[in-house]
């Protein structure tokens, strides 16, 4: 029962990180219909200015963590500007190739600027253990906990009643009535973006310190951010909160009572399973297509 | 306007059998070991590339785990052959049926789909296979692959015997089978079935209209694309002789979906254009090291802006432009 409730915790931590990165893919998705392959390079950037930030610059990690947000913001206006822009207004095989084509020059670009090498994000404060109960903690993956499940709850707010927010859900729902409307497309697209990748960048500098950061560790986080997606259903954000937390924690739950070499594939089997039968995501609604 | 339409016509007749007897005296015109390499590599991702074309272009499912079908194909055959010893002419329907079987699992799924989860579902299926051939070590050997893969056993023509050992004599093998590839794909798009299939892509209502099977089409346009992987992984593994999982991952897939567009989506050359092209211009680009795929990253990125239809788009829009001015 205790390591029951041990798992579930750990599967809850990976589940926030999770829900970071697939909130801003979900959610750039809604808005302007194009899958934004280079998410996992952004989160992955993200990792690297945090990185530099505290370890060679001597930034106070939280302060980092701030000004991680903030550039990666900042980062997600410039590619939106200059790479998504152009592409929104072309076929569906040149976008997906056009954001591949992004996710192969930052990936590689960022091999070159940071080394392939894993590189050890040490902040000496963050390896405090803490005891809950029963369960073991370090401080580090409280942090992850409370801090992810703030933003999150921030977004989701925002885009509830804020009223570029609500421009946002307009867009998703149709983008020439949105257009009609008086809703300016271009900024809020650009919008999007800058929430997206400021979340995905502070997804990356809170699990810096727990693991090592690394240019691949994008591979890892889209393939991870994809199933989420499609488990809460494309460009549904709540759904892609909720489906963050279930993979995390049936990963969790594998790689304990299964076999950790399992825990991946299992992300991927539940992808197709939803997709064999609700395809419109566990929390969407069925959308009549139309002719 | 319809002599000009036989002058062309003639023109292609004229030009396959002048490339045909080209491309056979190769090993014989070229020297370099290497560049023969290159050409069978670029014939092997030709065929991939025509079965992309198939299941992409042509029945208008968008795929991004291709690379899966490949490495079902290679594995296959390359298991056959080491443990119970079946020749390579033996083990190619196994490893061409079995991809295609993988195909009908995936394509039924697929059918519903629009394509932001298409991309995304063909990306899972890539990454599941990827993933079992990584971790089911008692049958793949996991992360060190699969040595020892025999080359086709000689066959036998009565005064002298064709072996497939060396070089030269693999891009035969590779040649005749891109050949047989292409001559069947034509065939099998001219047809009434193919024919049916073209018309799932230009408008699958319109289609559905007029009496086409979408299901029945787009299914069996799956299992045709993923067989023709399913052979090109057997010839693959029979020609290097080593198979390992980092050759079926992710990046194939991509790589052969940019061969494809590069080369022109939906149209019988671009597939061959594009993975020769392609294949080729990683290897020029290889004297930048590191900086090579940002560069190739970078060019990806032209494509798309400057000939969004691909090379063949790029030509036809020229002739159209010159035909404009003739008139």
């Amino acid at each position: 029962m205790e390591e029951l409730l041990q798992q579930i915790v750990n599967g809850i931590i990976l589940g926030s990180i999770y829900s970071l990165i697939a909130v801003g893919l979900s959610q750039i998705f809604g808005v302007i219909h194009i899958i934004q392959w280079a998410h996992g390079e952004v989160y992955m950037i993200g990792a690297f200015v945090g990185f530099y930030l505290v370890t060679k610059a001597g930034v106070p990690y939280f302060l980092a963590l701030i000004l991680t947000i903030v550039i990666m913001g900042g980062f997600g206006a410039v590619i939106e500007r200059i790479v998504f822009r152009p592409l929104r207004k072309m076929g569906i095989m040149s976008t997906v190739l056009g954001a591949i084509g992004l996710s192969i020059f930052l990936l590689n670009a960022a091999q070159i600027i940071f080394s392939p090498e894993p590189q050890r994000f040490h902040v000496p404060f963050l390896d405090t253990k803490i005891q809950l109960g029963t369960i073991n903690l370090t401080l580090n993956r409280l942090v992850i906990l409370v801090v992810g499940f703030t933003l999150i709850m921030l977004l989701s707010w925002f885009i509830r009643k804020h009223i570029l927010g609500k421009a946002m859900l307009a867009m998703e729902q149709d983008m020439e009535a949105a257009s009609l409307m008086g809703i300016d497309i271009n900024y809020t697209a650009m919008l999007a973006f800058i929430l997206g990748s400021a979340m995905a960048g502070a997804a990356g500098c809170l699990i810096g310190p727990l693991f090592l950061v690394y240019p691949n560790m994008s591979i890892m986080a889209v393939n991870k951010a994809f199933p989420v997606v499609i488990l809460g259903g494309l460009g549904n954000i709540e759904g892609a909160i909720a489906g963050g937390y279930i993979i995390g924690i049936v990963e969790a739950l594998t790689a304990a009572y299964i076999d950790s070499a399992y825990k991946d594939v299992v992300a991927f089997v539940l992808l197709i399973l939803v997709l064999y039968f609700k395809p419109e995501g566990i929390f969407g609604r069925k959308v009549m297509h139309k002719v | 306007m319809e002599k000009a339409h036989r002058k062309s016509r003639d023109l292609k007749t004229f030009l396959w059998p002048v490339l045909v007897i080209f491309l056979f005296f190769i090993p014989s015109i070229i020297e370099n070991q290497y560049t023969i390499h290159l050409l069978i590599v670029s014939g092997i991702y030709v065929i991939l590339t025509v079965g992309l074309n198939l299941i992409t272009g042509y029945i208008g499912s968008f795929s991004l785990g291709h690379a899966a079908f490949y490495g079902i194909g290679a594995y296959t055959s390359s298991i056959l052959s080491v443990n119970f010893g079946l020749s390579f002419w033996i083990t190619i329907w196994p490893a061409m049926i079995f991809a295609a079987f993988f195909g009908l699992i995936l394509g039924i799924p697929c059918l519903r789909l629009r394509t932001s989860y298409l991309v995304i579902t063909t990306l899972a299926f890539g990454n599941i296979v990827y993933l079992l051939l990584v971790n089911l070590v008692g049958i793949t050997r996991g992360p060190l692959g699969i040595i020892n893969i025999p080359p086709p056993t000689p066959i036998n023509l009565g005064i002298f015997s064709l072996q497939f050992t060396t070089k030269p004599q693999y891009y035969y093998l590779v040649l005749f089978s891109v050949l047989l590839v292409l001559f069947f794909f034509k065939r099998f798009t001219d047809s009434r079935t193919g024919r049916a299939i073209i018309s799932l892509r230009e408008d699958d209502i319109a289609a559905e209209a007029i009496g086409v099977n979408v299901v029945y089409y787009k299914i069996l346009g799956f299992v045709i694309g993923s067989g023709m992987a399913g052979f090109a992984g057997a010839l693959y593994a029979h020609y290097l002789r080593f198979v390992s999982p980092e050759s079926f991952n992710i990046i194939t897939s991509i790589t052969v979906l940019i061969m494809m567009i590069a080369g022109g989506v939906g149209n019988f050359y671009g597939p061959i254009i594009g993975a020769v092209g392609i294949t080729f211009l990683l290897e020029k680009l290889r004297f930048l090291s590191d900086y090579r795929l940002i560069i190739y990253g970078l060019i990806l990125f032209l494509v798309i802006f400057l000939m969004p239809r691909g090379m063949m788009g790029l030509f036809k829009d020229i002739v159209r432009k010159r035909k404009k001015v003739a008139v």
